[in-house]
């Protein structure tokens, strides 16, 4: 026989803790407890069983995997806090006892934890961060637009502002974005880079101020988490795309207000020795990738760059004296200046210094879409959405000085052929001749018409879009269900049914006319139809052939008789069938189990939901044009 | 003596403004509370102690007190440069010096230095004492009069000592705490006076007193003349005072004049490490605030799976665009429904709007709270791995045989028989497939035809109808009927003359078998065969006494043995034909008994109680086993002709099918009917059997049992028949295949009888 089993000594009751057991297991407080499972990622699990976890008690309370509580308990971040807190005693001490000099030292001393090991340990590769950036995005972007207030420091915001600066620019250079939306809440952005699909929010400008009912203390913890994770996913990207992080930032521009415009990126010199890069056989998509292709792909790509107007790239030249400041040049280039021959310059201005930069380069055209015009931003749109949309898509974007300064040309520039106008269109009476002239050139739109244009990936026509013009609808970029509402759609099952529809409310004034007793309009079709319906219900040949007989009577001729009643058979016929599958469907849920049942029931739940959804919102819209259509035709 | 109180105070006037002069009084110890009271307050005041004090042997008033009460309060409340002005005052008299001062204002006598006119020597001359009432000290009162003695002698007696006549001195008396009270409120200064116990009175406290409370409460030394920060005095060092004398011989060691090496060494790796920059002596030790970055992902990544990211919010949709199709913008009543929800159970966070431009889209004011809820559910809220199923849910729905392959079963109501609006609570078919009979709750026994209903032959009796049930034999044809406390066996009329005769032998025979050993309380009382006609019953067993009528009668397969049930305890009879004997086979039996059953081929016999089915062998006379549907209240049960298998309906809707090969639980348990289950039954040879409930269906399903053991029984439903009307909440109370045929009999609730075909 073996040992007896104790309760609450293995299982449910051993691999889940509640939060107050291990609060107390890791001697912390519970701030500093939250601030630790925010950096680790660690978050409450459901017990299978909550009464098995919490040794009978069914009382609501939050478990944590007992592991999880383990490992941060030899986590350095903790013992960083404990050591801040008999720093914070010291120093309080210290300043109680007007000790300044100890005080100054201390402050010195301060502990500070650093996050790289946790960044590493919650994304073991690159592409678990970028999957994951997300929410650091968002965030980041909100910051970014904050004000600063006694909570939230200055220099964080300015941070925040530097790392959303970084991605737009790296998010341009590489032709990264896919996908703009502009909604009510902000304007939503997606990207690809490195294969996943990256989507940020980012409010509009507006200067938003924080609820009273939000806890600073948790975002600015978030912040702190994601702004190291930033760090080293901008890192990252930048250098394998061959360019100097951070990027230098030119506080002259800053403080004009040049916002993106203000850093420039910078291109790192490559020191990988271009064999290495070549002796290996790379495969992408199952393809065997030979130095003959990278060679045509890198060629391609120094033809498209003198013309890629979108990064402002200083020389290689001016670059190199920086460099050597740089810490992160892992090798110093001493080792192969011969190799840097007048041949190569392609390696050596490092457009395509890994494979991996290969993979991430844009091979669709759309993302080039705006490549061949100028853009004119008028003073009312919002430059930042803009000039990251347009830039991104390759095209040449330029806004007036109250705009902020950095613009590439000014407003009389020959060559703007669209200008994004945001205002009702208003006569201008003393226009001059060349004013007029450049207004007949260009092309004056509404700012959603590049936001269809990318999510249309191919440049729509401007008409629709024109200035001062109602707009057509904005439609999400991102798609919803399958079996969801499509506004683009025509209706073409619903007008069938609204045929049928009316067809039913003619025979409903019928009968009623019947019922009246004014039998003068249309009086064949009524008797026909009734015919026809008898001959579909018919079943054996005698009561077809009193149908035939009403029919006639009716006067319908035999032939479209024949036709109609044929047709309706197979209505009839449809209906039926369905109707029969449908019953015998019915009884075989009995032999279901309860646990199939029960899941049948709540898929058919949200189906049937759906479904409402939908046709509620195809009702409206028919209403919609009813009533639209009634109003052209009464005006 | 007054020259010695005048003394005294000069003194104590000299150490006050020692300490008092550099800074004013300290605001702790207020001395100048009352500075605005008058003197002859304070008079009244003091000649109110000394009254108080000294009841009544010494009622005047002492003036010399009084004045230098006066005197004390004027010295506390002095200002800083009338101290000043004593303390020069006091300088002088502290020298004492020979010269004279002209100063004779002072109280007491200042002495005259005059050469002697004898002598020619300098002499002091003192002013000659006036004999008036000042000067003699004699007329003072001495409040003390019982002597210096230890005064807690008499702290429990009445009297504090003895005078010097050896007369009790009574304690004077002393107000209550009231009073005290009063005298604190009253007299400013209360709080600066003692009791003293040797003159039995409250005595004012002296300045120097006072002021070594307060030093005392200042944590000071007490002694105001003790001087902290005296210099000082080198006793042992300098120069001539040195220590002639070692305290020990040992030789000095080298160690104090040799510098040491190592230090040197640990100091020198210091510098050298400055010199290179290894060390940054004044760098703050906190790293730079900015985080350096480096390649973090260049080397290998663990092997350890990389935690579950977070799930990804929702993507917007069509509704959250600032310039939405129209018929995305909600009504005003989804409007209102919508603001009246709680936000946490709104479907949407927002209300789509609709703008005509960019430029008019305001902030999004719930931004902020929206980012903080997301960052809430990362970090607080518990995430399940929850597997999406993207299967069709139609794809769930068993796979089975289309009905339409397993035919024949019944499909139609081929024929009704109303019972004039009784319920008809039983039926029962003829073995030979061709007769129905059907009881009900008038108490009309109907005999009909099932092929075209015609009634052959009504019985009424005067009650309601419990139970009728076929003889399965052959050979005869009778039936029983269970009305009251009575089982009546009737036969149909017109039956062909041998079987007539056996039924006749059968029910009444003419030689009755002896009567059995122990008497039974059933009575068989049989019309002679002679005499029998179909109109009345030809047998009839008066069974115990007992409200309602037996509810169930089941005929054992061969013939001769009939099962009853009644309500209450040792309901149930077994009735054997042969041997006109009745029997009770339970003494007792847990629960009250729902049904009985007999087995089709085994001496087994099943006895559903209102929760359980027992499964006894009868031969053994023991229990085998107890079977356990779960079902809260058994209200049918049928067994499978071939006797392994067992259904049982409740009527908490379920229908449990046992394999009695297998287990006690149920194989499967089916919910298909809306309301309770009145009846069960299996077909005794195509593989169908039905059910009937209280909602008025009738299910039809098909059973195939396989003779291999391992395969699981088929259960195939096949059709609903509707056509009883639900009355009362009552609906189908029997079903009963018709033998030999897939034809199905039902009562209902509603007076009908229908006969279902295929």
């Amino acid at each position: 026989m073996g040992r007896l089993k104790q309760k609450g000594k293995a299982g449910a009751a051993k691999a889940y803790v509640t939060r107050t057991a291990a609060v107390k297991k890791l001697q912390c407080s519970l701030a500093d407890f939250r601030r630790l499972c925010i950096l680790k990622g660690i978050y409450p699990r459901e017990p299978r069983s909550r009464k098995k976890a919490n040794k009978g008690s069914s009382a609501p309370t939050n478990f944590y995997y007992a592991k999880d509580i383990a490992y941060l308990a030899h986590e350095p971040v903790l013992r960083k806090l404990r050591e801040h807190k008999t720093f914070a005693k010291r120093l309080s001490r210290a300043l109680g006892r007007g000790e300044w000099s100890s005080a100054k030292s201390l402050e010195e001393n301060k502990p500070v934890y650093r996050l790289d090991h946790i960044i590493k340990e919650r994304y073991p590769t690159f592409v678990d961060a970028v999957r994951d950036i997300d929410d650091a995005l968002c965030m980041i972007f909100l910051f970014a637009s904050l004000p600063s207030d006694s909570k939230v420091s200055p220099t964080l915001i300015e941070n925040c502002a530097r790392l959303a600066a970084e991605w737009q620019l790296y998010v341009m250079h590489t032709h990264a974005l896919r996908k703009v939306f502009l909604s009510i809440k902000g304007v939503y952005y997606q990207a690809e880079v490195f294969d996943q699909t990256v989507t940020w929010l980012v409010p509009y400008q507006f200067t938003q101020t924080i609820p009273t009912d939000v806890d600073v203390r948790v975002m600015l913890t978030f912040l702190e988490l994601y702004q190291t994770l930033l760090g080293f996913v901008f890192f990252k990207l930048y250098t394998d795309a061959g360019l100097v992080y951070p990027p230098p930032l030119d506080t002259k521009k800053d403080e004009g207000a040049a916002g993106v415009g203000a850093f420039s990126l910078q291109e790192a010199k490559d020191t990988r020795p271009p064999v290495t890069t070549t002796s290996k056989v790379v495969e992408i998509d199952g393809k065997r990738i030979s130095s003959k292709d990278v060679r045509q792909t890198i060629k391609s790509i120094t033809a498209s760059n003198p013309d890629d107007p979108d990064v402002q790239m200083t020389s290689v030249e001016a670059a190199q004296a920086n460099d050597d400041d740089e810490e992160f040049v892992e090798d110093t280039t001493e080792e192969n200046p011969d190799e840097d021959t007048p041949s190569a310059p392609a390696f050596t201005t490092a457009t395509l210094p890994t494979l991996k930069t290969l993979s991430t380069l844009p091979q669709s055209t759309s993302s080039k879409l705006f490549a061949p015009y100028t853009f004119w931003l008028s003073r009312e749109t919002s430059r930042p959405i803009f000039e990251f949309i347009v830039r991104a898509f390759g095209g040449r974007i330029g806004w007036p000085a109250t705009s902020g300064s950095g613009s590439p040309f000014d407003e009389t520039d020959e060559s703007i052929t669209h200008v994004i106008i945001d205002r009702p269109a208003v006569q201008k009476p003393n226009e001059t001749e060349a004013e007029r002239e450049r207004r007949r050139r260009r092309k004056y739109v509404q700012p959603q018409w590049v936001v269809d244009c990318v999510n249309a990936g191919k440049i729509l026509l401007e008409d629709l879009y024109a200035q001062g013009k109602t707009l057509p609808p904005h439609l999400s970029p991102f798609g919803e269900r399958a079996d969801a509402y499509n506004p683009t759609a025509g209706l073409i099952g619903g007008e069938e049914d609204e045929e049928m529809d009316e067809e039913e409310v003619v025979e409903g004034e019928g009968e009623d006319d019947e019922v009246e007793g004014s039998e003068d309009e249309e009086p064949v079709a009524r008797p026909a139809k009734a015919a026809l319906k008898a001959a579909a219900a018919a079943e054996d040949a005698a009561a077809l052939r009193a149908a035939e007989l009403a029919a006639e009577a009716a006067g319908v001729d035999f032939g479209t008789f024949e036709k109609e009643t044929k047709k309706a058979q197979k209505k009839a016929r449809k209906a039926d069938a369905p109707k029969e599958d449908e019953a015998e469907q019915d009884m075989n849920k009995m032999m279901m189990s309860n646990k199939q049942r029960k899941l049948y029931e709540r898929m058919k739940y949200g189906e049937k939901k759906r479904t409402v959804e939908r046709q509620q919102l195809e009702q409206k819209k028919r209403s919609l044009e009813k009533e639209k259509k009634r109003r052209a035709k009464s005006s | 003596m007054a020259a010695a109180d005048v003394k005294r105070h000069s003194k104590k006037r000299k150490a006050a403004p020692e300490e008092e002069a550099p800074a004013p009084p300290p605001a702790a110890f207020p001395q100048d509370v009352g500075l605005e009271m008058g003197s002859e307050d304070e008079g009244e005041d003091g000649g109110d102690v000394s009254d108080d004090g000294v009841v009544d042997h010494f009622p005047e008033i002492d003036t010399r007190s009084d004045t230098e009460d006066e005197d004390y309060t004027e010295d506390g409340e002095d200002e800083p440069d009338e101290s000043e002005e004593d303390e020069e005052e006091d300088e002088e008299d502290g020298e004492s010096s020979e010269e004279t001062s002209d100063d004779d204002l002072g109280i007491f006598p200042k002495a005259k230095t005059v050469i002697s006119d004898i002598t020619g020597q300098p002499k002091r001359v003192y002013p000659d004492i006036e004999p008036d009432y000042d000067s003699d000290s004699s007329t003072e009162d001495t409040p003390n009069r019982v002597g210096d003695i230890p005064m807690h002698w008499y702290d429990d007696l009445p009297h504090v000592g003895y005078d010097i006549n050896g007369k009790k001195v009574l304690r004077p008396a002393r107000g209550d705490e009231l009073d005290k009270f009063l005298k604190t409120v009253e007299d400013p200064e209360a709080w600066t006076s003692a009791f003293d116990k040797n003159l039995q009175m409250d005595k004012p406290l002296s300045p120097e007193e006072l002021d070594i409370i307060r030093r005392l409460q200042q944590g000071e030394n007490p002694d105001a003349s003790y001087d902290p920060y005296e210099p000082t005095v080198e006793w042992f060092t300098g120069k001539g005072k040195e220590e002639i004398m070692p305290l020990s011989a040992a030789p000095e060691p080298k160690r104090r004049w040799i510098p040491s090496k190592w230090e040197k060494q640990k100091v020198m790796k210091i510098v050298r490490a400055i010199r290179q920059g290894r060390i940054l002596p004044n760098k703050p030790k906190t790293a730079s605030t900015q985080p350096q970055f480096y390649p973090i992902w260049n080397d290998e990544p663990s092997s350890a799976p990389a935690p579950l990211p977070a799930p990804k919010p929702r993507l917007p949709g069509h509704a959250e665009s600032y310039n939405p199709p129209e018929e995305y913008l909600p009504t005003q009543e989804e409007r209102e429904k919508w603001e009246a929800t709680e936000p946490e159970d709104r479907e949407r966070d927002f209300l789509p709007q609709k703008y005509a431009a960019l430029r008019l889209v305001p902030a999004y004011d719930q931004f902020i709270k929206e980012r903080f809820n997301r960052q809430l559910d990362l970090y607080l809220a518990p995430r399940v791995h929850r597997v999406k199923l993207q299967i069709d849910p139609e794809s769930l729905i068993p796979k089975l045989p289309s009905p339409s392959s397993l035919k024949p079963f019944p499909v139609y109501k081929s024929l009704q028989v109303a019972h004039e609006g009784r319920r008809v609570r039983t039926v029962s078919v003829s073995p030979d497939g061709g007769w129905v009979v059907t009881g009900d709750e008038g108490g009309v026994v109907r005999l009909w035809e099932v092929m075209v209903g015609k009634e052959i032959k009504r019985w009424t009796f005067k009650s309601k109808i419990g139970a009728v049930e076929w003889c399965p034999r052959t050979d005869v044809s009778f039936f029983a009927v269970a009305i009251e406390d009575r089982i009546h066996f009737l036969f149909p009329p017109n039956l062909p003359a041998a079987i007539l005769a056996a039924t006749q032998h059968a029910l009444s025979p003419a030689n009755l078998p002896p009567p059995p050993a122990v008497p039974s309380p059933v009575k068989w009382v049989s019309v002679p065969a002679a005499q029998s006609s179909t109109d009345a019953p030809i047998l009839s067993l008066h069974l115990p006494s007992s409200p309602e009528p037996p509810k169930q009668l089941v005929w054992h397969r061969k013939g001769d043995y009939l099962a009853s049930v009644s309500e209450g305890q040792a309901g149930v009879w077994m009735h054997q034909i042969s041997r006109r004997h009745s029997q009770a086979p339970f003494k007792k039996i847990k629960g009250a008994v729902q049904l009985v059953l007999f087995h089709p081929s085994k001496p087994h016999f099943f006895v559903a109680t209102q929760r359980y089915v027992r499964m006894y062998n009868l031969a053994e006379q023991k229990l085998l086993k107890t079977l356990m549907p779960g079902i809260r209240w058994i209200s049918c049960m049928d067994v499978h002709p071939s006797g392994d298998h067992l259904i049982v309906g409740g009527y908490d809707r379920k229908l449990c099918w046992f394999d009695l090969e297998l287990s006690d639980k149920p194989y499967k348990i089916l919910r298909y009917h809306s309301r309770a289950l009145r009846s069960v039954h299996f077909h005794p040879t195509y593989p169908l059997f039905a059910s009937s409930s209280d909602d008025g269906s009738i299910q039809v399903f098909h059973a195939r049992v396989y003779n291999d053991l391992m395969t699981n029984p088929l259960i195939v439903p096949l059709k609903i028949l509707r056509g009883h009307e639900v009355k009362e909440g009552l609906g189908v109370f029997a079903v009963r295949w018709v033998p030999r045929q897939p034809w199905l009999v039902s009562a209902g609730a509603d007076g009908q009888v229908s006969v279902w075909c295929s």
